[in-house]
């Protein structure tokens, strides 16, 4: 089977839209729930998660010859909370209100389910470059997630764009869309257009057949 | 007396105020995906309160003497090596990595003792475990106690700790039960193809979230009334 | 200093929670041993895992626990066919003769116009319910066309095409979820020995003007088969197929030119003619309504 493994191109470009990690995958909701109310936390946990997605890919799949299968899955959590604890430490150094406003958000990237399923599949059987090229594939696919919620919820709740007035004065923001809900309704019907595009597009690839 | 109105507080605040999944956000992978029946649904719930209880326990005593900033332990090792007393050694840079290595273990040892002790509670919970040891709950309800442990001011308990935990465990239950009874009954319902699933059990996770929204001051007066009761 | 320090006692700490933890799970590992058949754990991996329910067990896990303790039969899992018998086989250590994939066969050959006195039906659009009521069509064991199959097939295996069920072949795994919704249980399993079996398409036991006063394809019963072929057998007014000794190179040739209905047909996957036959033309796309009202799938509670 290996020829029909994915070459590193391939994963790069699957992981932005066709096999996107929250639209399709429906992995790693936690974050994308809890820091998208502005577009800011939202682009530095997309940061802080790229980061710790490629450094955990790169290692795991430098040390893939060494793993016990019943162990495998807690060598990638201890991996992935060393690179988080990097991360963390390294927010709270230099941008102290982002990573307060954060919170524990971060740490709990360690739980994301993207970097394990990723680790699992992919870099612990793969070797360096296609472990890259698919880290940074799935990382941009969760920024676009991340973002395109993000700017739903920033725009209607606050009138704001990354900081920047969007909308006019007049605009009433919806307090609710940067509460809990709002982050749960803007998800599920995100998802929704999502799914809707996915089986416009499979309809008109069977037509064109 | 003051003990039990915080217990109280912290109780109602982790279940219902700020409910794990409905107002942090976690474990909403198992809520999604385990929410299809009530009874597998009450099952997840059960195993999430009774790990993240553990957990907790295990964690708390960790932070609380060997992880803080002015731990016992350390100082107590730092002055039989002859080092000054008087500098603070702080190990809090290990408790992101002890909190999910403790979790993980111990998820393990609870699943091997369930399996041999309580077969007929492994059949119906015991494959939960495993799911729940990337449960971000469990690391969230560390992380809080983490959080109360920091502050010199108002360090919290083993008593505070555990009611956090078994909070928190609880109101994820009441979301999760609650999830499920309502997809059981969206499953008979006319839902639009592109939102069947995860669409239609998100948005109606946002009109829960808006309800729980409405618990909010109900500690205080709990609160009240303890006090009133107990004066 | 405090550096170096905090690095070596970090370490320290770790090292040791490691050696701590490593011990107390090792130790529990041996304690709290669960005896696990290594039989069944094997054939739980020959089993598909497709929890179909077609062995007749709640699940691949008990039919594995049922072969390994209670020595089930290891050929009834359909959807893992002859490979998966003969590894259950291995596992078991028994001899397992060569088996056939079992496949749902609709007993029935009457489309919509075959069909005799048929009166409008308006009540509850199921076959469960409709078969509960007089009249709705002449022939009361034929297909009632009404989609119980349909709506019980996990696979998308059976449709309900003008008026008669019809089993798609490329699709169905043999789960018999059909033959247990079927309320008038005209769906049986057949071991399908060849690509292409003959069965007896009709399920109507009345005699021969009855059974035309109702139906344009129906049996008969002339017997005029079942005296021209050895694996043919009559059981009342129904010829009945010896599926045990049927051979695919069997020659029912006489029986078919024979009958003087349509009863018997070939059903399976498209024959070579078949597919040669079509290969040219293009496929009509089906208009479908592409509305739906909730009207349509409202189940009548009256």
């Amino acid at each position: 089977m290996a020829s029909q493994d994915p070459t590193a191109v391939e994963r790069f470009i699957n992981g932005i839209l066709p096999e996107n990690p929250v639209y399709r995958q429906l992995l790693g909701m936690c974050p994308t729930l809890a820091v998208t109310g502005a577009v800011k936390p939202a682009m530095t946990m997309a940061a802080a998660t790229a980061f710790v997605l490629i450094s955990a890919n790169v290692m795991i799949s430098l040390i893939r010859g060494l793993l016990k299968p019943h162990l495998r899955i807690l060598v990638f959590t201890l991996t992935i909370a060393t690179f988080v604890t990097i991360a963390d430490r390294f927010l709270a150094a230099y941008m102290y209100q982002m990573s307060k406003q954060l919170g524990p958000y971060v740490p709990l990237i360690i739980v994301n389910c993207v970097i394990i399923s990723r680790c699992e599949i992919c870099s612990s059987k793969q070797r360096v470059g296609v472990a890259i090229a698919d880290g940074v594939g799935m990382s941009l696919g969760f920024a676009l997630a991340l973002g395109s919620i993000a700017t739903v919820r920033e725009i209607l709740g606050s009138g704001t764009w990354f900081g920047l007035p969007v909308m006019p004065e007049s605009w009433p923001k919806w307090g609710i869309m940067v509460l809990p809900p709002g982050a749960f309704l803007t998800l599920g019907l995100l998802l929704g257009a999502a799914e809707w595009i996915g089986r416009k597009r499979a309809e008109k690839a069977k037509q064109n057949r | 007396m003051e003990t039990l109105v915080i217990l109280v507080q912290i109780a109602i605040g982790a279940a219902l105020i700020n409910n794990f999944v409905l107002h942090y956000f976690v474990g909403i992978c198992p809520f999604l995906g385990v929410s299809r029946r009530v009874d597998t649904a009450f099952g997840m719930g059960c195993a999430v309160t009774f790990v993240v209880t553990i957990a907790a326990l295990l964690n708390w005593t960790f932070t609380y003497f060997i992880l803080r900033p002015s731990a016992p332990l350390p100082a107590w090792v730092w002055e039989m090596a002859g080092g000054d007393p008087q500098t603070e050694i702080d190990l809090s840079v290990l408790s992101y990595i002890m909190y999910i290595f403790v979790i993980a273990s111990s998820v393990q040892f609870v699943e091997m003792y369930v399996r041999k002790f309580f077969p007929h509670l492994y059949k119906s919970f015991g494959v939960y475990l495993p799911l729940i040891t990337t449960n971000c709950a469990i690391l969230f309800a560390c992380l809080e106690i983490m959080k109360h442990l920091d502050d010199p001011t108002g360090l919290w308990g083993v008593h505070e700790a555990l009611t956090l935990a078994v909070g928190g465990g609880v109101g994820f239950t009441i979301a999760i039960s609650l999830m499920a009874g309502i997809r059981e009954e969206l499953d008979l319902c006319d839902v639009p193809e592109p939102l069947k699933g995860p669409g239609i059990a998100l948005i109606v996770a946002g009109i829960m979230a808006m309800a729980f929204m409405g618990f909010a001051g109900v500690d205080q007066g709990i609160q009240n009334a303890i006090r009133l009761l107990l004066q | 200093m405090l550096t170096a320090v905090t690095m070596i006692l970090a370490a320290a700490v770790l090292a040791i929670l490691a050696i701590a933890v490593a011990y107390v799970l090792g130790w529990a590992n041996r304690a709290f041993h669960v005896e696990v058949d290594p039989q069944v754990e094997a054939i739980l991996e020959s089993l598909p895992g497709a929890n179909c329910g077609g062995c007749g067990f709640v699940g691949c896990a008990e039919y594995a626990e049922a072969v390994a303790r209670a020595g089930a039969d290891v050929a009834l899992c359909a959807p893992g066919g002859a490979g998966c018998a003969r590894r259950l086989a291995e596992i078991m250590g028994v001899s397992v003769s060569r088996t056939f994939p079992y496949r749902a066969v609709v007993h029935c050959a009457a489309h919509e116009d075959h069909k005799l006195d048929r009166t409008p039906y308006d009540g509850e659009p199921t076959c469960a319910a409709a078969n509960l009521v007089a009249g709705v069509q002449g022939c009361t064991f034929g297909c009632l066309g009404l989609g119980d199959c349909t709506r019980a097939c996990g696979y998308d295996a059976i449709h309900v095409i003008d008026g008669l069920a019809t089993v798609d072949y490329e699709k169905c795994i043999g789960c018999k979820a059909c033959a247990r919704a079927c309320p008038r249980n005209i769906i049986t399993m057949v071991p399908f020995k060849s690509d292409r079996m003959l069965v007896i398409a009709c399920s109507n036991q009345d005699a021969g003007p009855d059974v035309k006063a109702v139906c344009q394809v129906g049996c008969i019963g002339c017997s005029a088969c079942s005296r021209n072929a050895e694996l043919m057998e009559m059981k009342g007014k129904l010829p009945m197929i010896d599926y045990d000794r049927y051979d695919e190179w069997a020659d029912f040739t006489v029986a078919r030119e024979k009958c003087p209905r349509e009863s018997m047909l070939y059903v399976g996957k498209p024959s070579a003619e078949d597919l040669a036959a079509v290969a040219g033309e293009e496929m009509p796309s089906r208009i479908e309504a592409d509305f739906k009202t909730t009207v349509d799938e409202t189940q009548w509670r009256g």
